[in-house]
């Protein structure tokens, strides 16, 4: 497994200057032959509440679950759960995994053709027993394809304390299909489970957007992959983020490993590349000093894949201290775009049509700074971009709810920098 | 005269003295370079720097070799390089070798706005200085061939390594010296300086700046007002891919008494811009230390109390 990490910064600080912002890409060319580390275990669940039945979503739910299925490599653990008021293990048997081949593949799909929409949304209750099936095979590549169309329907702090008990334990990427669902919601599970969210509108395109998930996940050759940051004492971190291919704050998700140490969950990983922003605080140094702000191990297990080192520098020279790393300017407002983003449609949604605005257009003018097309594609269906490159936008008056939802999740969707300096 | 000590790496007895041992490449005379295990001097923790050279504790550099460097060739000629205190790192590179009483000195500059100005230095003080090591005929004509030598290899520097070389390639000042038996060649090109300071009788710059201050002194603008412009350190001739055809000056000085030359980058210069301020404080140096190093890392401290604004690169030769 080769793994590479190079870090991007501009390491010469101002006498004074405290803060040590740094850009790390890491990129693994995959395990060797593409074949995994460990074993994989996959788990579908699929909504069944009684609201699937409208708009033929169940049908579409089955012909996607059908889908995915086909695309689990012969050997892969699997699981199909029936979410309901209750959580039901559609197949194989309650509390067993199956082992892909031709044959179990083809007893899911029969066990898939059963599935009916009668019943609650207890999202909860449904990853609680994802987690428990997973927990027959520690130590695989472990993830889950969620889909709802709805909203939770269990008490309140239910799902967050599931959340809290499980969060990291597997990859879960959630789907909503329909526009009844809620996207912090699913935001919440994707975030807690390193996973990705995103609406699929359109029932139709239920099948493709399974197969992609399931086929992305078939790829991942490395389960547990963490990132383990070492900084000196008095040192501050005060974020780390996954920035590119998009924005997932990983800083709450800290475990304490040493001295000084502590560890990032990065998930599963196969042949890609990633990059995160890392901000830590360290006491000033005098001018000439140079200091190791941080170092950045990629871990799986105990062995060291790969370093990288985030340095200061503290110089006199302001012709060095004030030039702008290309990386670290460009992913600050790739993040600051999201959030623009998800403020503008928060205001909106509470009629405050004024701040919506201002954020809006910010979000405009760093999508189109920055190259993000598909991100101001995304914006012009909420609002009519007058001027880009100023931030002049002017809300819709009608907006169809899928594409501000697709706006909302998608919102954390970043562009990689051009390399050359 | 008996020679200073060898290379510690391959025992080469002609690199005596040498910043970098000619034979092996070794550096001779290093920093505060530190092993890991060690203590941290910035934080006081026992054994806390590691293998990457920093501590794992504060997390501070433990040293860096080039930070301040010294070159002792006893008697006969010594160098001490210096970071100074604004600038984060030395620029500076120095030469030194000495065979019995001949000597082959080098001082370098990095020009601090290219890419790499450290690797410039350092490359250019290497080359020339192993070109000098060779047979000499004509003193001058040898240090001529031996910039000429450093100013290809800095050149190449921009076709290696880090891409961003290519944008802003790595530049660097050179000032060289080679003594054969009573006479002395010397060249330069940019503002790194050689002086000729006897030990009585008046001193002399022997090297004229390629820089914008020495071209307005020559049109005639008031000296004082030219050294205090704010582009006066604007070199107009240098080492690099970008300098086009590099014409060293050169010359040959055949002292006719005892004396000290003294090759030095701007950083000790800059401090000391009249003659005489600047034959006073090298005789004042070489009164109070009579060892050659001494002398040369009183001059370098001179320049750090008067603000250590630039690296600082001194090399003194006994005369």
């Amino acid at each position: 497994m080769a793994y590479t990490a190079e870090a991007f910064q501009n390491e010469y600080l101002a006498l004074g200057a405290t803060e040590v912002d740094a850009i790390v890409t890491v990129t693994s060319t995959g395990a060797e032959g593409g074949r995994r580390t460990s074993g994989a275990t996959e788990i579908i669940i699929v909504d069944c509440s009684g609201s699937m039945q409208a708009e033929g979503r169940m049908a579409a739910a089955r012909h996607a679950a059908k889908a995915a299925v086909g695309c689990i490599d012969d050997g892969v653990h699997f699981a199909i759960i029936a979410g309901v008021s209750t959580a039901q293990q559609l197949f194989p048997d309650p509390g067993e995994l199956a082992v892909a081949s031709p044959q179990t593949r083809a007893e899911a799909v029969r066990a898939i053709d059963r599935l009916q929409a009668n019943g609650g949304t207890a999202m909860g209750a449904w990853l609680k027993l994802a987690h428990r099936l997973f927990g027959l095979r520690p130590g695989d590549i472990a993830h889950a394809i969620l889909l709802t169309d709805g909203e939770n329907g269990e008490y309140g702090g239910y799902l967050e304390s599931v959340l809290t008990e499980i969060g990291g334990s597997f990859t879960c990427d959630c789907r909503g299909v329909g526009t009844n669902w809620q996207v912090s919601e699913l935001r919440k599970i994707a975030n807690a489970l390193l996973g990705t969210v995103d609406i699929v509108a359109r029932p139709e395109d239920l099948a493709t957007a399974f197969e992609q998930m399931m086929t992305a996940a078939m790829s991942k050759t490395s389960g547990d992959v963490q990132l383990k940051v070492w900084t000196p004492i008095k040192a501050v971190i005060r974020f780390v983020k996954q920035v590119e291919p998009q924005v997932v704050d990983l800083t709450g998700k800290r475990v304490e490993e040493g001295p000084r140490t502590g560890l990032y969950p990065l998930g599963a990983w196969g042949a890609e590349s990633r990059d995160y922003h890392i901000c830590v605080q360290v006491p000033a140094g005098m001018s000439g000093d140079e200091m190791l702000a941080a170092r950045l191990s990629v871990m799986e297990g105990d062995t060291v894949l790969t370093q990288a080192l985030v340095r200061a520098v503290w110089t006199g020279d302001a012709a060095l201290s004030t030039r702008i790393n290309r990386q670290v300017a460009h992913y600050t407002g790739q993040a600051e775009l999201a959030e623009a983003i998800q403020a503008g449609i928060e205001a909106r949604k509470h009629g405050d049509d004024h701040t919506a605005t201002i954020k809006f257009g910010r979000a405009a003018q760093l999508a189109h700074q920055s190259g993000n097309k598909a991100t101001e594609d995304l914006l012009s269906t909420v609002v009519d971009i007058e001027d880009a490159a100023t931030g002049t936008v002017r809300l819709r008056r009608k907006i169809d709810a899928a594409d501000e939802m697709a706006l909302d999740t998608r919102s954390t969707k970043t562009v990689r920098v051009g390399r050359q300096q | 005269m008996s020679a200073p000590a060898d290379c510690a790496a391959c025992a080469d007895e002609r690199a005596a003295g040498a910043a970098f041992c000619e034979s092996c490449g070794q550096a001779l005379a290093t920093g505060a370079e530190r092993e890991p295990g060690t203590d941290c001097a910035a934080c006081g923790a026992t054994g806390t720097v590691g293998a990457d050279g920093y501590c794992e504790n504060c997390g501070m550099l433990a040293g860096r070799p080039r930070d301040h460097v010294e070159a002792d060739a006893h008697e006969v000629a010594a160098a001490v390089s210096d970071r100074g205190l604004r600038h984060h790192r030395n620029e500076d590179a120095m030469w030194l070798a000495v065979r019995g009483s001949d000597a082959d000195i080098v001082v370098c500059d990095g020009v601090s706005a290219s890419f790499d100005p450290d690797v410039a230095s350092e490359t250019a003080a290497e080359t020339a200085g192993k070109v000098l090591a060779g047979p000499a005929d004509d003193v001058a004509a040898h240090v001529g061939a031996a910039i000429s030598a450093a100013a290809d290899a800095v050149a190449a520097l921009a076709g290696s390594g880090d891409p961003r070389r290519a944008a802003s390639n790595p530049a660097c000042t050179i000032v060289a010296a080679c003594r054969r038996g009573d006479t002395i060649g010397y060249g330069w090109v940019g503002d790194s300086r050689a002086y000729w300071v006897p030990a009585s009788g008046a001193a002399s710059r022997l090297t004229e700046d390629d820089s914008w201050a020495a071209h307005a002194i020559a049109l005639g603008i008031d000296p004082a007002a030219a050294m205090n412009a704010p582009n006066a350190h604007a070199i107009t001739a240098w080492l690099g891919a970008d300098a086009g055809t590099v014409r060293p000056r050169t010359g040959t000085l055949r002292p006719d008494g005892p004396g000290t030359l003294v090759l030095c980058s701007d950083g000790l210069w800059n401090y000391l811009v009249p003659l005489d301020d600047f034959a006073a404080a090298v005789r004042t140096a070489v009164r109070d230390h009579p060892a050659p190093l001494e002398a040369a890392r009183a001059l370098v401290t001179l320049a750090v109390d008067a603000g250590g604004a630039d690296n600082i690169t001194v090399a003194l030769l006994a005369v």
